[in-house]
């Protein structure tokens, strides 16, 4: 195998191949002498065809295996001995004359397009510097939200007198059609809360003005699209017994309150908020950090980007752009600008996050971050919850689509380099208000989403960056680890 | 001579099998062929077909073996062979066909 370097343009590399005839010739006979023993054919014992007559049969067949395998190792020689990691799926053009080559006659020769890796060395990521924001819980937060679920349960306590609107009446009611019963028309102790309307239309507004042990007969007509068929647009009467009217009280902030929640006390559910706010936060202050840190990141590389991969992210943002266009949603800051500057905008898009997907992609390849199989099991129950009812179709699609791993491998791979980035850099923190964490970045992702020399007066990204950047990043980091999966995790790309 | 239709039909199949591929090592082929060919239309039809000079042709005819399918006797299609000595210099690629 002889390799020529044939051109070396920025990172696109083309290398000429060359086999030789004879090699093809051996390695065909040798294939052919493995063969022959297993081979069963008619009017021979097991075994016994002569090689003969195998390379005379399946020559051809065995020789369109052998070039293949050559073209194989034709571009990982190429890649190895050149001492270069692909970026791209390498392209074979410029077969040689295959009619010829199958005759013997001639040698094997081809052209290995491809872009390597640029060569870079990752930022120390010891120096990087991140912040984060953080926010605490406050006291007045959690009341708040105390307030809340207070409100959404009231209670309500028994009152002397007549039912007004908005009180509880507990009754036990018959409900008759003709004065027979019907099916589901008779109840014990039910409370029907008053102007609610969650009782057929009559119902409610007859109870009003009744008292506790009073009976009532009431006469209401079922709506004419009432779920149940047998009973809609019926004249029904229902006979009521009174047995308590309550009135609603504000709810207070108590242990009962708690307990009707299912907790033990007022602390333990003080405890709960504050937990699950202070989750949310946390949640919230990672993605921050995590976009400070492709923030530094950016900032602290600058290398040239494989065309390839380049040209493939963009045309997937842009398809999506045109898409969007295509169906109206067009980002009102892309309006009035030319297509060109436009492609201009996207393209600096597509170069941060391939520049950010290769970046994380080498600093999880040169600190060793893996993901687990467990991990992706895990990713893979969660998606299938998702599906309720079709859980087995879910784990059956998995299966038989290794593509489909490998997209949900993608993020996995991302968020824990991320995660080790971010043990490993300075983070600092910094207390900010809750509103300031929430705040969805009306500054930061204009910075964010667009390199820094990108004009900052430009806040399109921002719709943009927030949804879209994650995907491609990953794509690009499972890109390199596992070259072979690139296909498939391009397409998640978009 | 001229390749005709006749020809095609005097040649049914080149007889692929261990002993026939060895026979090669002789210089010798072997055809399956109708009952009903003669020697000398078999070695005109080799001759016109692929295009090489017959020194001789034997001939045998294969009895179908009889065989039994729920106890009712059966007996398997009879055929002819020719084995075609070919005159020294001269191939035929029985893989190829015709």
């Amino acid at each position: 195998m002889q390799i020529v370097e044939k051109s070396a343009e920025g990172l696109s590399r083309v290398y000429g191949v060359t086999f030789a005839a004879s090699l093809i010739a051996t390695r065909t006979d040798a294939k052919i002498a493995e063969l022959a023993p297993q081979l069963n054919i008619k009017g021979f014992r097991k075994g016994k065809v002569p090689v003969v007559h195998v390379k005379r049969m399946y020559g051809k067949s065995i020789m369109g295996d052998v070039v293949n395998e050559l073209v194989q190792e034709g571009v990982e020689g190429a890649m190895t001995s050149n001492g270069v990691r692909a970026a791209s799926q390498p392209d074979v053009t410029n077969l040689g004359k295959l009619a010829e080559v199958m005759d013997g006659k001639a040698d094997l020769t081809f052209d290995v397009e491809l872009d390597i890796m640029p060569d870079f060395t990752p930022a120390d990521i010891q120096a990087l510097s991140v912040t984060r924001p953080v926010a605490e819980a406050t006291d007045a937060e959690i009341d708040e939200a105390l307030a809340e679920i207070a409100k959404q349960s009231p209670s309500y306590e028994a009152k002397k007198g007549k039912a007004a609107d908005g009180d509880a009446v507990v009754c036990n009611f018959v409900g008759k059609i003709n004065g027979v019963e019907f099916d589901g028309g008779k109840a014990d102790g039910s409370t029907v809360v008053l102007g609610s309307n969650t009782y057929i239309p009559g119902f409610e507004e007859q109870l009003v003005g009744v008292k506790a042990g009073d009976e009532k007969v009431l006469n209401v007509t079922f709506p004419a699209e009432y779920g149940v068929p047998s009973l809609a647009g019926q004249a029904a009467t229902f006979d009521v017994t009174v047995v308590e009217v309550k009135k609603p009280v504000e709810t207070k902030i108590d242990d009962e309150l708690a307990k009707n929640l299912g907790l033990s006390d007022l602390a333990t559910l003080k405890e709960a908020i504050k937990k699950n706010i202070e989750d949310q936060f946390a949640a919230l202050s990672r993605q921050k950090a995590k976009r400070s840190l492709l923030d530094a990141l950016d900032a602290t590389h600058s290398f040239d980007l494989p065309p390839k991969m380049l040209a493939a992210e963009f045309d997937a943002i842009w398809a999506q752009v045109t898409q969007d266009k295509a169906a109206g949603n067009e980002d009102p800051e892309d309006a009035g600008k030319s297509e060109d500057e436009l492609k201009a905008d996207y393209m600096k898009i597509a170069e941060r996050r391939v520049r950010l997907g290769l970046v994380l992609a080498e600093l999880g390849r040169v600190n060793g971050v893996e993901v687990k199989d467990e991990e992706v099991a895990r990713a893979i129950q969660a998606e299938a919850a998702r599906f309720p009812g079709q859980e087995r179709q879910v784990y059956e699609f998995f299966q038989k689509n290794p593509n489909a791993v490998a997209s949900l491998r993608a993020p996995l791979y991302e968020e824990k380099v991320v995660d080790f980035v971010l043990q490993m850099a300075k983070v600092e923190d910094v207390k900010v208000s809750r509103a300031e964490l929430e705040s969805e970045d009306e500054v930061a992702p204009a910075a964010d989403a667009k390199p820094a020399k990108k004009a900052p007066a430009k806040a399109k990204a921002k719709k943009e960056a927030a949804p879209a950047e994650e995907a491609p990043v990953e794509a690009a980091a499972e890109e390199k680890p596992a070259p072979k999966k690139k296909a498939p995790a391009k397409k998640k790309a978009d | 001579m001229a390749l005709s239709e006749r020809h095609y039909d005097t040649i049914l199949a080149p007889w692929i099998t261990e002993k026939g591929t060895l026979l090669s090592e002789v210089n010798q082929v072997i055809f399956q062929v109708p009952l009903t060919a003669t020697k000398p239309e078999i070695k005109e039809a080799v001759e016109a077909l692929f295009k090489v000079k017959v020194k001789a042709v034997n001939t045998i005819r294969v009895q179908g073996k009889t065989k039994r399918f729920k106890g009712v006797l059966g007996k398997r299609n009879d055929f002819k062979k020719a084995i075609i000595t070919l005159a020294d210099g001269e191939t035929i690629d029985v893989t190829t066909g015709l």
